[in-house]
């Protein structure tokens, strides 16, 4: 018998919204280390944690395409002469998709499940249907699910994309102060839905606090699309 | 109490092996197959890499070659027909996805590079699949999405689930690691006291985990259970591992707990064992912890087929089966001198041991540690 799972909690950025100030919470050296994305990252995570009263949550898990896109581009521009210096390692380490999850979990010391996914357009979805099973198989409490992406310039030319998403949300088991349930996460193959105007994980942040039921689609011109079902509370 | 998650077949590919028998004669002699590249085109040419033995076909991912190939042999072994595959899920873990196109094509557009894609790709070639995502947690991603699959089973949610990883080498994650000073420029030595660093590799494995139900009204034959698993975070650095093995601790711990099963239970751990001066003794010392003085044999497969990274979670996943289904344990390659602050592996070829349990362990960047229990049905 799977638990019932809440939305408790939510930040998102509007794309191409004006950056935060991030004194608060990172010094000038931590924020000169990171890129913009990882900035947001931790912004959108400390408030959404912040409103759902948690330090440390026992999940962390994040959807990504393209993963710190602007890390992978700095380190493929000096490997392809683009770039007069070395290929740097920070870059490179910091260019993986789990970056901004793991990093997360450094920040907050939570040494629970921490997982990332990277599956087209429905990043996001597979992250919340992930936090969406820890929680209702009782194997957390509490997860924070994120949805991160960035597209630099070279990159963005190339892959004729633009993508500018950060947003993070607090799933629980309890019930009190609760945004709304989620009733259900799917995901689906080779369907014909109609392509979605906006990620997930925008729509989400739009539709809350939901009344009533709702379903919310996502998916791109990738094979799979999402299904998400809310119910206000 | 849950229902077992059972394993109905797998596929794997590697350096050492084109499929299971391959892999089992290299596994059994000890081979390492590690060389300089024939089919990567880099500026590291002297670096000693684990190729798998095909070759590039324009316009596709090796990714996806490699684990199409996996995919394959593991759907055909626990008999999947069209109709079950149609309602089966794939769960792949890559990190590179298909970087080889991009780079290879640069500066023209190669396709999307991206990991989803490269699963879609798989999932389009043996056709079905109702769902399918994209684990990516570095060099934990196939273990991950091992663990993803059999949650999933357990939720009832999919019945049948191909689960896995696949990752070729590139160009970019090659001078990554070179650029983080991790690749030695000889064959890899994992718990050596000379080791100094990791060769990598490539691969794919994917496994069929399916519910008790599933395998009954199919009258298939299981081969083993995933009896555990469990997923922790280092929490310590973006790509250094804890003097302590915290993460590594926590997540065969768990595993065990999980699997209803003590230390003393465990035959033989397929360890990380990257060769690294970094992990191998935090792997060590996490393994000291949770064994004290009566450590299994432990080995790392790594020196064979160097560290096919998000792949090699599910690889090394299936190099146990392949223990446990011929009653021999692979040997840690290229062990000679003792580290003090290292395990001492198992080295020994040729003997006959019986594997009831395993444990598997696959450690990625950012601490992102999973460890699997595997068990003799």
């Amino acid at each position: 018998m799977m638990r019932k799972v809440y939305i408790r909690s939510f930040c998102a950025l509007k794309p191409g919204a004006e950056e935060p100030d991030y004194k608060s919470l990172l010094t000038m050296m931590e924020a000169r280390r990171m890129t913009p994305l990882m900035k947001r990252a931790v912004w959108t995570a400390a408030k959404a944690l912040e409103e759902a009263g948690l330090d440390c949550p026992q999940a962390i898990l994040c959807g990504t395409q393209w993963g710190c896109l602007a890390n992978t581009e700095s380190f493929f521009k000096s490997l392809h002469g683009l770039d007069e210096r070395a290929p740097s390692p920070t870059h490179f380490m910091q260019s993986t998709h789990n970056t901004i999850a793991s990093m997360l979990a450094i920040r907050l010391k939570c040494h629970g499940y921490n997982a990332t996914y990277s599956h087209s357009e429905i990043s996001f979805e597979s992250a919340l249907l992930d936090a969406f099973l820890q929680i209702g198989a009782g194997k957390a409490d509490n997860a924070l699910v994120g949805a991160y992406e960035e597209m630099p310039p070279l990159f963005g030319e190339m892959f004729h994309s633009t993508a500018d998403v950060a947003a993070a949300f607090v799933l629980t088991a309890e019930a009190e102060g609760a945004l709304c349930t989620l009733e259900d996460v799917q995901l689906l193959r080779g369907g014909n839905a109609a392509v979605p105007s906006k990620p997930l994980a925008l729509s989400l942040a739009e539709a809350l606090p939901c009344k009533g039921t709702l379903t919310l689609q996502g998916g791109g011109t990738g094979r799979s699309q999402s299904l998400i079902r809310l119910c206000g509370n | 109490m849950p229902s077992r998650i059972l394993i109905t077949g797998f596929g794997v590919v590697s350096s050492i092996g084109r499929g299971k028998e391959e892999s089992l004669v290299a596994l059994r002699e000890g081979r390492r197959a590690l060389a300089t590249p024939r089919y990567l085109k880099t500026s590291l040419m002297h670096l000693p890499v684990g190729e798998v033995d095909i070759p590039n076909r324009p316009g596709v991912p090796r990714t996806v070659l490699l684990g199409e190939m996996a995919l394959r042999e593991a759907v055909t072994e626990a008999k999947l027909g069209p109709a079950d595959l149609a309602k089966a899920a794939l769960i792949s873990g890559t990190t590179v996805g298909g970087m080889d196109l991009t780079e290879s094509a640069f500066p023209a557009y190669g396709g999307p590079h991206d990991c989803g894609s490269t699963t879609e790709a798989m999932a389009d070639a043996l056709g079905g699949f109702s769902m399918a995502t994209t684990l990516s947690t570095a060099c934990s991603s196939a273990a991950n999405a091992l663990i993803l699959g059999a949650e999933l089973i357990h939720a009832g949610k999919a019945e049948i689930v191909a689960a896995g990883g696949s990752e070729c080498l590139s160009d970019y994650h090659l001078n990554g690691f070179n650029s983080l000073m991790i690749l030695d420029s000889e064959l890899c030595r994992p718990f050596d006291k000379t080791r100094a660093g990791l060769n990598l590799g490539e691969g794919a494995a994917f496994l069929i985990l399916e519910s008790e139900e599933s395998v009954l009204k199919r009258g298939v034959k299981p081969i083993a259970e995933l009896a555990g698993y469990a997923n922790a975070c280092d929490a310590f650095h973006q790509t250094a591992s804890s003097p302590d093995g915290e993460g590594a601790f926590l997540a065969m711990q768990a595993a065990l707990k999980m699997a209803g099963l003590q230390p003393g239970d465990v035959d033989y751990v397929n360890a990380h064992g990257t060769g690294t001066p970094n992990n191998d003794p935090s792997e060590s010392a996490a393994l000291r912890r949770l064994f004290g003085n009566a450590l299994p044999p432990v080995s790392s497969t790594k020196g064979l087929t160097g560290h096919t990274t998000s792949a090699s979670g599910s690889i090394e996943a299936s190099f146990c089966l392949l223990a446990m289904q011929h009653s021999f344990l692979p040997a840690n390659a290229g062990w000679t001198e003792a580290d003090p602050d290292c395990i001492l592996p198992y080295t020994a070829l040729g003997e006959s041991r019986s594997v009831n349990v395993a444990l598997c362990n696959a450690f990625g960047f950012g601490g992102n540690d999973s460890s699997l229990c595997l068990k003799k049905v």
